[in-house]
C-alpha cells in the first residue's frame, strides 16, 4: 500500500523539475494523443525507447515508475487475455484443440490448487501465474482418451495478439508519462499550471480555476489518505484484525472496518480543509494574486515544439501512409 | 516474560526510499505483571513508535525484541508462520487519536469488536462493554450512539473502553488524558490506577503532564530524539539537573514543597508526591 506512487511529488534535480508546468502538462497529453494516433509496432517501439531516453535524460528512477505501474499489473493482464479469448478478426496465428474430460479437468483443478496453495511463497507471483494457465492449457491439450465429453479449440488471432499488445503498451505509456509528471511537479506548480492550461475553457463559462483547484487537492490527498489508511489499519490491527489471514467472510468484514472510518475521516478533512481555505479568506471564483509565478524558458519552447512535431508526424504517417 | 527490547531501532520508510530513524537503540524490559511507567518526552520524540512496538504492530529495523516469548526482529514479517495476533490479545494499546479506532455504527458494536475479535462471546462482550463504558466515565445510553458524533473526549473514552474490554495483560495508553477536562482526566488517571492495583496489571502511559508521572509513576522512561534517556524512579528524574535539557517540568507538588522547605526552614519526612500527601506531611510538621 505504501508503495503507491501515483499523485506523489519526490524532490529532486534535473530538466523535467526545470521545466514549466504548463509545458509538461501540454506535452503530456500531446504525447498521450500520439500514442493513440500511432498504430504501427515499430512506432511504438520507438515511443516506448522515447521515454526511456526521456527517464534516463531527466534522471527518474524506473524502479518508481514501475512501482507506478505495478497496481496495473491486474488490468493489464485482464486486457490482454479478454482480447486473446474474444478477440476473433484478422488471420489465425494459431490454433490448438482443447479436450474436456473428467480426467482432464481434474488435473487443472489439482493444478489451481497447488497454485493457490503454493504462490505466497513464489517470489515472481505474476510469471508463476502465466506458468500456471500455460500448464493448465497445455494438459487440456495434450490428453486426449476414452472419457472426452467435448472438445473445444484454443485459438490466437493476429488481431487480437496485436490489440492485446497495443492496449497495454499504451496504457504503460499513459501511465509513465503521467507518473514523471506528478513525480517532477510540486502540486502548487500543477494547479497553477492546470489552470492556466484550462483558461481557454473561461470562454464557454467553465469554472477552470475551480476545477484546475479540485484536481490538485485530490492529488495532493492521495498520499495522505492512504497514510491515514495505514494508520486505520494499525489500530484495527491492533484490536485483532489480523490483515493476512482470515476466510472470505473475514476478509470482507476487514475491508468494511477500514473504508468506513476512511470515509469518515475524508469527509471530515474535506470539511477542515474547507473552512481552513475559508479562514484564510479563500472566496471560490476571486480573482488571487500567487506568490510564485511561473516562468516560460527556451526549455520549454524546445519541449513544446518537439512534442508537437512528434503529434504532427504521428498523425501525418497515419494519414499519408 | 513480558516485554524485552535488545538494541531495537525503527527507521519509517519516507517516500523517497530515504528511512527516517524514530527510534535508535532502544534497550527496555517490562514485566509482564504489576508495573506502573509513565513514558514522557517531548514532541516528536518518538513514544508513540516505541509503544507501537510494544504489541507489534510495528517490527524493529534493527535489533530485536521478545514479546511474551515470541522472538521478533525484521524478519518476523516474512514468516508467515509466526502469529503476532496473541500478543495484541496480552497487550493492549489504546491510539493517541481516537478517530482511528472507530468504525463500527454504534458504540456498543465499537467495544465488542475488539474482545470478539479474541473469541470472546457476544454475550461475554456487550457485558464487559457495559461496564466499561460506565469504567471509562460514561454511561450506557452511549452505547447506542454512532461514535462518530461524540465530541472529541467522549471519543477518547469510548476508544479506551474499546481496549480496556479486551482485558489485556498490558495496558498501553498513548496520551489518554489530552483533550479531557481536569475532574475527567483525574478520574480516568485513578481508574488505569485502580486497573494496576487490583489486577496487578502493568499499565504504561504516555503523558506530557508531569504531576502524572510524579503521582503516579513507580518507573519513568524519557524519550528525547529517539533515544531512551531515562530509565528509573520519577523521584531521582525530577532532582536531576538536565531535565530541562530534555524539555521537562518540575511537578507542580514537587516545586511547592521545595519552596516549603527552603522558605518555612523544614524538612518533610518522605517527599510528598500528591496533594493530600503534601497535606499530611504539612500536618505532621505543624504538630
Ligand atoms: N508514518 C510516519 N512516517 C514517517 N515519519 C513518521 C511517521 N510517524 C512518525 N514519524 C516521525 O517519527 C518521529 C517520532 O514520532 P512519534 O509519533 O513516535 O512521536 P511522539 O513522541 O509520539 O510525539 P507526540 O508527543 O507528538 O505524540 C517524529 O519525528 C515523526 O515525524
Ligand atoms: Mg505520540
Amino acid at each position: 500500500m505504501k508503495n503507491i506512487v501515483i499523485g506523489r511529488y519526490v524532490p529532486g534535480k534535473g530538466f523535467l523539475y526545470d521545466l514549466d508546468p504548463r509545458t509538461k502538462l501540454i506535452a503530456l497529453l500531446v504525447l498521450m494523443a500520439a500514442t493513440f494516433i500511432i498504430d504501427e509496432l515499430i512506432h511504438m517501439a520507438a515511443a516506448i525507447l522515447l521515454i526511456g531516453v526521456i527517464l534516463v535524460i531527466g534522471r527518474i528512477s524506473v524502479k518508481r515508475v514501475y512501482l507506478g505501474l505495478r497496481p496495473l499489473l491486474f488490468l493489464l493482464i485482464f486486457t490482454f487475455a479478454f482480447q486473446i479469448l474474444f478477440n476473433t478478426q484478422g488471420d489465425l496465428l494459431f490454433e490448438t484443440p482443447l479436450y474436456y474430460s473428467p480426467i482432464t479437468l481434474g488435473l487443472v483443478v489439482v493444478i489451481v490448487l497447488i497454485w493457490g496453495f503454493t504462490k505466497r511463497f513464489i517470489k515472481f507471483k505474476l510469471l508463476y501465474f502465466l506458468a500456471t494457465v500455460f500448464l493448465s492449457l497445455f494438459v487440456l491439450n495434450t490428453f486426449t482418451e476414452p472419457l472426452v465429453f467435448a472438445t473445444g479449440t484454443f485459438s490466437i488471432y493476429e488481431d487480437a495478439l496485436e490489440m492485446a499488445l497495443f492496449i497495454m503498451l499504451r496504457l504503460i505509456i499513459i501511465v509513465t508519462l503521467s507518473t514523471i509528471l506528478t513525480i517532477t511537479t510540486k502540486p502548487t506548480d500543477l494547479n497553477l499550471g492546470l489552470e492556466s492550461v484550462l483558461k481557454p475553457l473561461k470562454v464557454i463559462r467553465v469554472n477552470t480555476e475551480e476545477i484546475a483547484m479540485i484536481i490538485s487537492i485530490a492529488l495532493r490527498y492521495i498520499p495522505t489518505l492512504l497514510d491515514e489508511a495505514n494508520k486505520i489499519m494499525l489500530a484495527q490491527a491492533s484490536r485483532g484484525v489480523d490483515f493476512q489471514e482470515g476466510k472470505l467472510k473475514e476478509k470482507v468484514m476487514q475491508i468494511v472496518s477500514l473504508l468506513v472510518p476512511m470515509f469518515i475521516i475524508s469527509f471530515k478533512r474535506s470539511d477542515e480543509l474547507a473552512n481552513a481555505m475559508e479562514a484564510r479568506s479563500f472566496i471560490p471564483g476571486h480573482p488571487r494574486t500567487r506568490l510564485h509565478l511561473l516562468t516560460w524558458k527556451t526549455l520549454d519552447t524546445v519541449v513544446l515544439v518537439v512534442s508537437l512535431t512528434l503529434l504532427i508526424s504521428s498523425i501525418s504517417i497515419r494519414v499519408f501512409l | 516474560m513480558g516485554i524485552k527490547f535488545e538494541r531495537v531501532s525503527y527507521q519509517y520508510q519516507g517516500i523517497d526510499q530515504r528511512g527516517y530513524l524514530a527510534i535508535g537503540d532502544i534497550n527496555l524490559s517490562i514485566n509482564a505483571a504489576g508495573e506502573f511507567i509513565t513514558l514522557i518526552g517531548e514532541t516528536g520524540s518518538g513514544k508513540s513508535t516505541l509503544v507501537q512496538h510494544m504489541n507489534a504492530l510495528l517490527l524493529p529495523t534493527e535489533g530485536r525484541m521478545k514479546l511474551f516469548g515470541l522472538t521478533i526482529d525484521k524478519n518476523t514479517k516474512k514468516n508467515k508462520k509466526i502469529k503476532l495476533n496473541p500478543i495484541r490479545k496480552k497487550v493492549g494499546l489504546v491510539f493517541q487519536f481516537p478517530e482511528y479506532q472507530l468504525f463500527e455504527e454504534t458504540v456498543l458494536k465499537d467495544i465488542i469488536f475488539g474482545p470478539k475479535n479474541f473469541g470472546v462471546s457476544e454475550e461475554e462482550a456487550i457485558k464487559r462493554a457495559k461496564k466499561m463504558i460506565e469504567v471509562v466515565g460514561l454511561d450506557e445510553s452511549y452505547l447506542s450512539r454512532s461514535p462518530f458524533n461524540l465530541s472529541g473526549g467522549e471519543k477518547k473514552r469510548v476508544s479506551i473502553a474499546g481496549i480496556l474490554a479486551m482485558e489485556p495483560d498490558v495496558l498501553i495508553l498513548d496520551e489518554p488524558t489530552s483533550g479531557l477536562d481536569p475532574m475527567g482526566r483525574n478520574a480516568l488517571l485513578e481508574v488505569f490506577y485502580d486497573i494496576h492495583k487490583t489486577l496487578n496489571k502493568t499499565v504504561i502511559i504516555i503523558t506530557h503532564d508531569m504531576n502524572t508521572v510524579y503521582e503516579y509513576a513507580q518507573r519513568a522512561l524519557v524519550m528525547r530524539e529517539g533515544v531512551l534517556v531515562y530509565d528509573g524512579d520519577p523521584l531521582q528524574l525530577f532532582s536531576k539537573k538536565n531535565i530541562d535539557n530534555w524539555n521537562l517540568e518540575t511537578p507542580d507538588i514537587l516545586a511547592l514543597s521545595k519552596a516549603m522547605e527552603t522558605k518555612f526552614d523544614i524538612t518533610f519526612s518522605t517527599p510528598p508526591r500528591s496533594r493530600k500527601a503534601l497535606f499530611t506531611e504539612i500536618k505532621e510538621v505543624l504538630k
